[in-house]
C-alpha cells in the first residue's frame, strides 16, 4: 500500500515538474522568434565560425531594428559545431531540446550539415543551410527526401568543371595536384572535378588529403615540387590556407604552382604573410566583398560600420543573408511556425545582393558563383557562372 | 630519388625534432609520479600563445620573445605543479589521469575564453631560406634541429651531474628510499613538472613561425604524438626520446611524402600499439632508464 502511494506521489511529482518544465518555455516562446546558429567557433574553421556568427547578429539587429518578424523580436542561440559532425548534431539537439528553436541556421562544414539533417527531419525543426556546399545535402532533400533541410549556398557542381576550364584554358595548366582537406566537402569537390579531367585534357599527378589540424606541409610539397604540377586544387579551410602558402614560399614553390579552388586565397590575412604563393590563386565562391553592386556596398558598408572596420568575408555574407531570407520567409507567411516558414521558402522569391533567390523541388536556392584570380594581392572577378544543376544526370 | 629520400629525411627530422623537445618534460613527469601527463601538450600551447601575445601586443622581438614565453610557461606551469602535481604523489594512478585531463580542457578553453577560437597568424621568426642544392630549408627549422641537440646534452648533464637530476633519478627508482635519505620529492616533482613545461613552451615558440597559426586546441595533436615517442623511448627515458622522436618525424614524413598526407596522423597510433604488443620496455633496455 504504502509503496503504491509513494509511486503515486512519485507521478504527481514528476508531472508537476514535467508541466513546469513544458509551460515556461511555452510562455517565452510566444514574444520572441528563436533561431539557432551552427558555426564551428573553435578547431580548424573558427575563422569561418567567427564570421558566420557576426553576420547573423548584424542581421537579427536590423530585422529587430525594423520590427522584428510580424512584430516579434529574434533571439538568437550560438552552437559550436567545431567542424565535427558530432558537436554538431549534439549542439543542434540541445537548441532544440532546451532552447525550443524553431529554425536552425547551420553548419558551415558539409559533413557537419550532413550529420545534422536526420535530427531536424525527426524533430520538424527547419533546417536553413547557408554555407555548405557538398552536393549531397540537398540530393537528399525535398523530393530527394529530407522535407526540413534547405540549402541557401550553391553547390560544387559545376565549380569544379569551372575552376578546372579555367585553369586549363587561360592558364594553360594540364597537370595538377591535389590536396584539399579530408573531409565531405575537400573530397566531393575533388570526386566532382575528376569527371572533367577528360574534357579540358587535364591530368593529377598527386592526390593528398589533410586532416583539418596538420601543419606541416613540406612533404608533400616536396613531391609536388618533383611531380611537374603546374597547379594545386585545393578545396580547403581558410585557417590552414596560410600555413600551406607560407610553406609554399619556403620550399620554393611560390611563383611556379598556384592555388586552384576555393581555400579563401582572397584572405588578406594570408595575402600578406605569402603573398608570391597566392599569386595567381583561381577561386570560385559564392561571394566576394568586391562584389560590384549597390546592395553589396550598402552590407558591406553596413557591416564595417558594425564591427570596426572589418571587411565581411563568405561566411558573413551568407548568414547574414539567410537570417534575412528566413525573415522575409515568415513575413510572406505571416506566422513564425516553421511548418508556414517552410511551405513558403519552397514557393517565394527573395531579392538578395548576389540576385534572385527561388528554391528548386530539391530545397537548392539557385544562386551564382564568381570566379576570381587574386592578382597583385587584389581578388580580380573573372566572371560569375550558374551552378544550377540537372539532377536527372546523375 | 636519393634527393627525395633526403629532402623527406630532414623534413622528418625537423618535425622529429618538435616532438623530442616536448617529450623529456612528459617522460620525466612519468618517471617521477608515474602518471601520465595527459595536459603536457598545453605548455606547448601556451609557450607558443605567450610568444604571440608579447610579440603582437607588446611589440617584444622575437628573441626576446622565445625568452619571455619559455618564463611564462614555466611561472604558470610552478603554480599548477604547486597546486595539482605535488598532490599526485601520493594519489592512486587514476586520480593522474582525471586531474591532467581536466586540466588540459581548463588551460585549452581558458585561452579560447579569452582570445577567441579562431587562428591567429604568428609573426616573427627566420624564415629566410637556405639552400641545400635543390632543397630549401628556412633557417628557423635549422635552428629547431640545433636547439634540441643542444638541449638534450644539456638535460643529459643535468640527469647525470647534478644534485637535482640524481634527485630526479632517485625518486623515478624508489621513492621510500628518498624519505629516508631526507630528498624532498614533492620539491623534485616540482622542479620536474616545471622543466618539462619549459621545453614543451621552448618547441611551441620555436615551432610557432613555420606551423604559422596559433589556436586553442593545438596542443591535442602533440599530446598524443609525444605519447607515441615516450613510449617507443622507454617511459622515464630521457635521452631515448631524442631518437624516438626523430624515428616518428622521419616515419610521418615518409607515409605523408611516399603514401599520402591524409595517413600521416595515423603513423603515431599504429607504432604506439605496435611497440606496446612487440617491445613494451620502449627501444631500449630498462637499465639505460635515468
Amino acid at each position: 500500500m504504502s509503496s503504491r502511494f509513494a509511486s503515486a506521489v512519485g507521478v504527481a511529482v514528476a508531472s508537476f515538474a514535467l508541466s513546469c518544465f513544458v509551460v515556461v518555455p511555452a510562455m517565452a516562446q510566444s514574444d520572441v522568434v528563436r533561431i539557432g546558429i551552427v558555426s564551428p567557433n573553435t578547431g580548424a574553421a573558427a575563422r569561418y565560425g567567427a564570421f558566420a556568427w557576426r553576420g547573423a547578429q548584424l542581421a537579427r539587429d536590423e530585422i529587430n531594428a525594423s520590427g522584428g518578424i510580424n512584430g516579434k523580436k529574434i533571439e538568437l542561440f550560438q552552437g559550436d559545431s567545431q567542424c565535427i559532425p558530432t558537436e554538431g548534431v549534439s549542439s543542434v539537439q540541445r537548441m532544440i531540446a532546451q532552447d525550443k528553436v524553431r529554425v536552425v541556421i547551420g553548419d558551415v562544414c558539409s559533413s557537419v550539415t550532413i550529420a545534422m539533417q536526420p535530427v531536424v527531419e525527426n524533430a520538424g525543426i527547419l533546417l536553413v543551410n547557408a554555407a555548405s556546399s557538398n552536393p549531397d545535402i540537398t540530393y537528399k532533400a525535398g523530393v530527394g527526401g529530407y522535407k526540413w533541410s534547405f540549402r541557401n549556398y550553391p553547390t560544387d557542381e559545376n565549380r569544379a568543371s569551372v575552376v578546372l576550364k579555367y585553369a586549363t584554358e587561360q592558364k594553360k595548366i594540364k597537370k595538377f595536384a591535389v590536396l584539399s582537406v579530408d573531409s565531405d566537402y575537400g573530397r566531393g569537390a575533388i570526386v566532382l572535378t575528376k569527371k572533367y579531367l577528360g574534357e579540358f585534357g587535364a591530368e593529377i599527378v598527386s592526390e593528398d588529403y589533410y586532416k583539418d589540424k596538420e601543419a606541416d606541409f613540406r612533404p608533400v610539397l616536396a613531391n609536388i615540387r618533383r611531380s611537374g604540377a603546374g597547379a594545386i586544387i585545393m578545396y580547403g579551410l581558410a585557417d590552414t590556407t596560410p600555413i600551406i602558402a607560407r610553406q609554399m614560399v619556403e620550399a620554393g614553390l611560390a611563383g611556379k604552382v598556384i592555388l586552384i579552388g576555393s581555400a579563401e586565397f582572397n584572405n588578406p590575412e594570408a595575402i600578406k604573410i605569402a603573398p608570391t604563393a597566392l599569386n595567381g590563386a583561381v577561386e570560385a565562391a559564392a561571394y566576394v566583398p568586391e562584389w560590384d553592386t549597390p546592395k553589396n556596398h550598402e552590407f558591406v558598408a553596413t557591416y564595417r560600420k558594425a564591427y570596426a572596420g572589418e571587411t565581411p568575408n563568405v561566411h558573413a555574407y551568407a548568414y547574414w543573408e539567410t537570417m534575412r531570407l528566413v525573415a522575409a520567409a515568415a513575413k510572406e507567411a505571416k506566422s513564425d511556425n516553421q511548418d508556414d516558414i517552410r511551405k513558403t521558402l519552397s514557393t517565394m522569391s527573395y531579392e538578395g545582393v548576389m540576385g534572385k533567390v527561388t528554391f528548386d523541388d530539391h530545397n537548392q536556392a539557385n544562386l551564382p558563383m564568381i570566379l576570381f584570380e587574386i592578382i597583385d594581392g587584389k581578388p580580380v572577378i573573372k566572371g560569375t557562372f550558374n551552378t544550377q544543376i540537372k539532377y536527372s544526370t546523375r | 630519388m636519393t634527393e627525395l629520400l633526403i629532402e623527406q629525411i630532414i623534413n622528418g627530422i625537423v618535425a622529429g625534432s618538435v616532438y623530442a623537445l616536448v617529450a623529456p618534460g612528459m617522460t620525466m613527469i612519468f618517471g617521477v609520479l608515474r602518471a601520465i601527463n595527459f595536459a603536457h601538450g598545453e605548455y606547448y600551447m601556451l609557450g607558443t600563445f605567450s610568444a604571440w601575445y608579447v610579440i603582437t601586443k607588446l611589440d617584444v622581438s622575437y628573441p626576446v620573445a622565445i625568452f619571455l614565453a619559455v618564463i611564462i610557461t614555466m611561472g604558470i606551469a610552478a603554480v599548477i605543479g604547486r597546486l595539482v602535481m605535488q598532490g599526485l604523489v601520493t594519489a592512486p594512478f587514476q586520480s593522474g589521469v582525471l586531474a591532467t585531463l581536466g586540466l588540459s580542457l581548463i588551460l585549452q578553453n581558458l585561452i579560447i575564453i579569452t582570445f577567441g577560437g579562431t587562428y591567429k597568424i604568428f609573426p616573427g621568426g627566420w624564415l629566410e631560406p637556405v639552400f641545400f642544392g635543390e632543397i630549401s630549408l628556412a633557417w628557423q627549422r635549422i635552428i629547431i634541429v640545433l636547439v634540441t641537440i643542444g638541449v638534450f646534452v644539456a638535460l643529459e648533464f643535468l640527469v647525470r651531474r647534478t644534485r637535482m637530476g640524481k634527485a630526479m633519478r632517485a625518486v623515478s627508482q624508489n621513492t621510500a628510499c628518498c624519505l629516508v635519505n631526507g630528498i624532498n620529492i614533492e620539491r623534485v616533482v616540482l622542479g620536474t613538472f616545471v622543466l618539462g613545461g619549459g621545453l614543451a613552451a621552448l618547441s611551441g615558440v620555436l615551432t610557432g613561425p613555420i606551423n604559422v597559426t596559433v589556436y586553442g586546441g593545438m596542443g591535442e595533436a602533440i599530446t598524443l604524438k609525444t605519447f607515441a615517442v615516450i613510449v617507443m623511448g622507454g617511459m622515464g627515458n630521457v635521452r631515448g626520446t631524442l631518437i624516438a622522436g626523430w624515428v616518428l618525424g622521419i616515419a610521418e614524413s615518409f607515409v605523408a611524402g611516399f603514401i599520402g598526407l591524409q595517413y600521416r596522423d595515423a603513423v603515431g597510433f599504429v607504432i604506439l600499439i605496435g611497440m606496446l604488443m612487440v617491445r613494451p620496455t620502449g627501444f631500449f633496455s630498462v637499465q639505460s632508464r635515468f
